[in-house]
């Protein structure tokens, strides 16, 4: 559901969780937010969707079956080191050595304001027109 | 000394003096018999004599008898000269035995015998008128010699007689008086052996006496100081001690007995235990058997049923833990029992709460998977809202309030889960055991995922069982958190539920079987694993786990078993809890707990 005509495009954001529910509404979140989003509900799909789309950031769930955030984030730094990752948790106090290997963190239940605003950290040439028309 | 000692010393001293002087009468009559010879030679000397005497006599007698004849050739006169015959023949032959062994004598006997007989043969010539005889006159002359020759011999045989009586008579004196010397110094000697002997043997008596009075000063000490430590460490024991006798009156009693019963030593003796040990039944308030009758009925140590309450004398009360003990004398008979108790009261309490820690430790060890299962759909809500905010549309706003509805929803079961871990229902109700284990599963279902671990359900039946369904719940997270660190990343794990029927010891109810692909148990970890603070998780675990969970599945009446399974992928431990269909369990009866 993009929005607006502008010349530069849109920075897609690859969404990875398990929870199908949730990673739909946070999709309608970052949609409404102005980004274009694009999912995937395992570690395996999100790599390989990594690999193919000039994807801008992820938002990465930690806890998943078969494949948890921090391997998945360990392989997206060895094909772009410089797309930043945020790690999505339930859990209040993650080891530094998974910490480490994003940018951010977001505790699960922090709200859509504190999403938003740290995407905008991590992508500062975000869609301000869109975001501006959105809020408006 | 010993009894056998003492007694041939008494023989010793019987026989010796006895064997003495037997000996000493035998030298009295050895020396009685001599002299009694010496006599008897005086006394032959002396018939020796009056024989001779009464023989010359004799023999005269003839003579003057044949004179008389041939003076007046009256036969008359010859009265004597016959008369005479016989006795003179008699006289010889006493002679002869009575000199027998005195060949002097005898000698001389046989001359007068045979000058007799020649003056027999002078006597029968003149008698017959021999004629060849000359004058009278020279026949008197040789009849008057061969009496001479008669006479002489006589008197020498007399003369002899008489010397040898002296010499006799002379020796008798002396000899009475070596007899008297030496009778006297053979009384003295063996007087003076016996009262030697028998002074040595008193002395070795008395030595051994004196010994004896001084062994038994030295033992009769001991056996003081002996029961006076005893009395000191039963005193000092840090358990309380009572002892009675087999009547059950009580004997002794420590100081600690003393603080938990109310009574002293000197108050309790001789009371009956039922009144200084008063215990009743900590939950039914009814008083408990008395350890001393169970003793005497079952004639071996008994340990108290747990629960059980002492009540003193002033009205306090201690949960006690006891054991009874028969006292056994040398020969193996019960003169006594002996009671060994102590207040485990604050041991209870310290129990009671571990099992409630362990309540807690529990939810901690859920807590991850809580977390997560309700931050995501408390996540997804958040999100929700921020887009019902600004979305005009009826039909998305329908949507977005459907899922919000819906993830709350899952929030609330988790939450009620969780809960459900704490409440608790006053009286055991119906418990769903598919519906307990499932919702346990629920919570743990994101780890089990996480960890790659093969979980197989297997519920062949559904079976209810009466309880409390948070305490089995407990258990269940228990026994499947424990499933689920065993088998680790990759491993396998199988629960199951089937019911289960009446068998031997338990009635009928449902089995729980929970296996896993761990590394199982080792055998000392088997003899240890229900009891409390055993645990084999280092750091991580608490060992209170399957301790509470054992008092939790008792406390039900059901069993819980842990062994390691060997079948196929599942080659760890396998947990298998029984649950009777009908439970044992009360509101009021507290989870049991086995101390040490």
């Amino acid at each position: 559901m993009a929005t607006g005509n502008q010349s530069v495009p849109k920075p897609l954001i690859l969404c990875i969780d398990d929870e199908e529910l949730g990673l739909q509404i946070r999709g309608t979140v970052l949609e409404r937010a102005g980004y274009r989003v694009i999912t995937a509900m395992d570690g395996d799909s999100g790599l390989s969707l990594f690999a193919s789309e000039p994807v801008d950031a992820v938002i990465l769930d930690y806890f998943m079956p078969s494949m948890n955030g921090a391997e998945v984030a360990t392989e997206m730094r060895r094909l772009r080191p410089k797309v930043p990752i945020i790690l999505l948790s339930a859990y209040l106090n993650l080891p530094p050595e998974v910490t480490g290997l994003v940018n951010m963190t977001i505790l699960k239940g922090d709200g859509p304001d504190v999403l938003l605003a740290k995407v905008r950290q991590v992508l500062p040439a975000g869609p301000e027109g869109a975001e501006m028309e959105a809020l408006a | 000394m010993n009894l056998r000692e003492f007694r041939h010393i008494l023989r010793q001293a019987l026989y010796f003096p006895v064997l003495l002087l037997l000996v000493l009468a035998g030298f009295f009559l050895q020396q009685l018999g001599k002299s009694s010879v010496l006599l008897r030679a005086i006394n032959r000397s002396d018939k020796v004599t009056a024989q001779v005497i009464d023989l010359q006599k004799l023999i005269l007698d003839q003579e003057t008898g044949v004179r008389g004849y041939e003076l007046t050739h009256d036969p008359e006169m010859l009265a004597p000269y016959n008369a005479g015959t016989v006795p003179i023949q008699n006289e010889f032959a006493e002679l002869g035995k009575l000199l027998a062994g005195n060949d002097l004598q005898l000698q001389r006997l046989a001359i007068l015998s045979d000058r007799y007989q020649i003056w027999l043969g002078l006597t029968q010539r003149i008698l017959s008128k021999d004629g060849s005889l000359t004058t009278g006159t020279e026949v008197y002359k040789q009849g008057q010699q061969m009496m001479n020759g008669i006479r002489d011999t006589v008197n020498a045989m007399l003369h002899d007689e008489d010397l040898r009586r002296r010499i006799l008579s002379a020796e008798a004196p002396d000899l009475r008086h070596r007899v008297f010397i030496a009778i006297l110094s053979a009384s003295l000697c063996i007087g003076l052996a016996v009262a030697l002997f028998t002074r040595q043997r008193l002395r070795t008596v008395s030595r051994s006496y004196n010994a004896t009075l001084d062994a038994l000063e030295e033992r009769s000490r001991e056996v003081h100081e002996s029961r006076q430590w005893f009395q000191t460490t039963l005193e000092s024991i840090g358990d309380a001690v009572i002892a009675c006798d087999i009547a059950g009156n009580v004997e002794f009693l420590n100081a600690i007995a003393s603080g938990l019963t109310g009574w002293m030593m000197h108050d309790a003796l001789g009371h009956p235990l039922t009144e200084v040990f008063r215990i009743i039944h900590e939950e039914t308030r009814e008083p408990a058997e008395s350890p001393v009758e169970m003793v005497l009925r079952l004639k071996r140590a008994v340990v108290l049923p747990t629960h059980t309450v002492l009540l003193s004398r002033q009205g306090r009360e201690f949960v006690i833990d006891d054991s009874a003990a028969p006292i056994l004398d040398a020969h193996g008979q019960m003169t006594g029992v002996v009671l060994v108790f102590r207040d485990v009261t604050e041991q209870r309490r310290s129990a009671a709460a571990l099992v409630a820690g362990e309540k807690l430790a529990i939810a901690g060890r859920l807590t991850a998977s809580i977390a997560h299962e309700i931050h995501n759909p408390l996540d997804s809500v958040a999100n929700l809202l921020f887009l019902l905010r600004d979305e005009d549309d009826p039909a998305k706003r329908t949507e977005y309030l459907q899922m919000a509805q819906q993830e709350l929803g899952r929030t609330m079961q988790i939450s009620r889960t969780m809960l459900s871990l704490y409440r608790e229902p006053k009286a055991p109700v119906a418990v769903d055991l598919k519906d307990l284990i499932e919702g346990v599963l629920l919570l743990l279902e994101r780890r089990i995922l996480q960890q790659h671990i093969q979980l197989k359900s297997e519920f062949v039946e559904p079976c209810v069982v009466e309880g409390f369904p948070a305490e089995l719940r407990q258990v269940i997270t228990n026994v499947l958190v424990n499933a689920i660190e065993a088998a680790g990343p990759g491993g396998h794990m199988r629960v199951r539920l089937e019911s289960a029927g009446p068998e031997e010891f338990r009635g009928a109810g449902a089995l729980i079987e929970v296996a896993d692909s761990g590394a199982g148990i080792t055998e000392d970890a088997a003899q240890r694993i229900f009891q409390p603070f055993f645990t084999t998780k280092g750091e991580q675990g608490t060992g209170l786990g399957l301790w509470v969970s054992m008092g939790i599945v008792q406390k039900h009446g059901g069993t819980i078993r842990l062994q390691n399974c060997g079948q196929m992928e599942y080659t760890g431990a396998c947990a298998r809890i029984y649950l009777p269909t009908k439970t044992l369990a009360s509101a009021d009866r507290p989870v049991a707990v086995f101390l040490g």
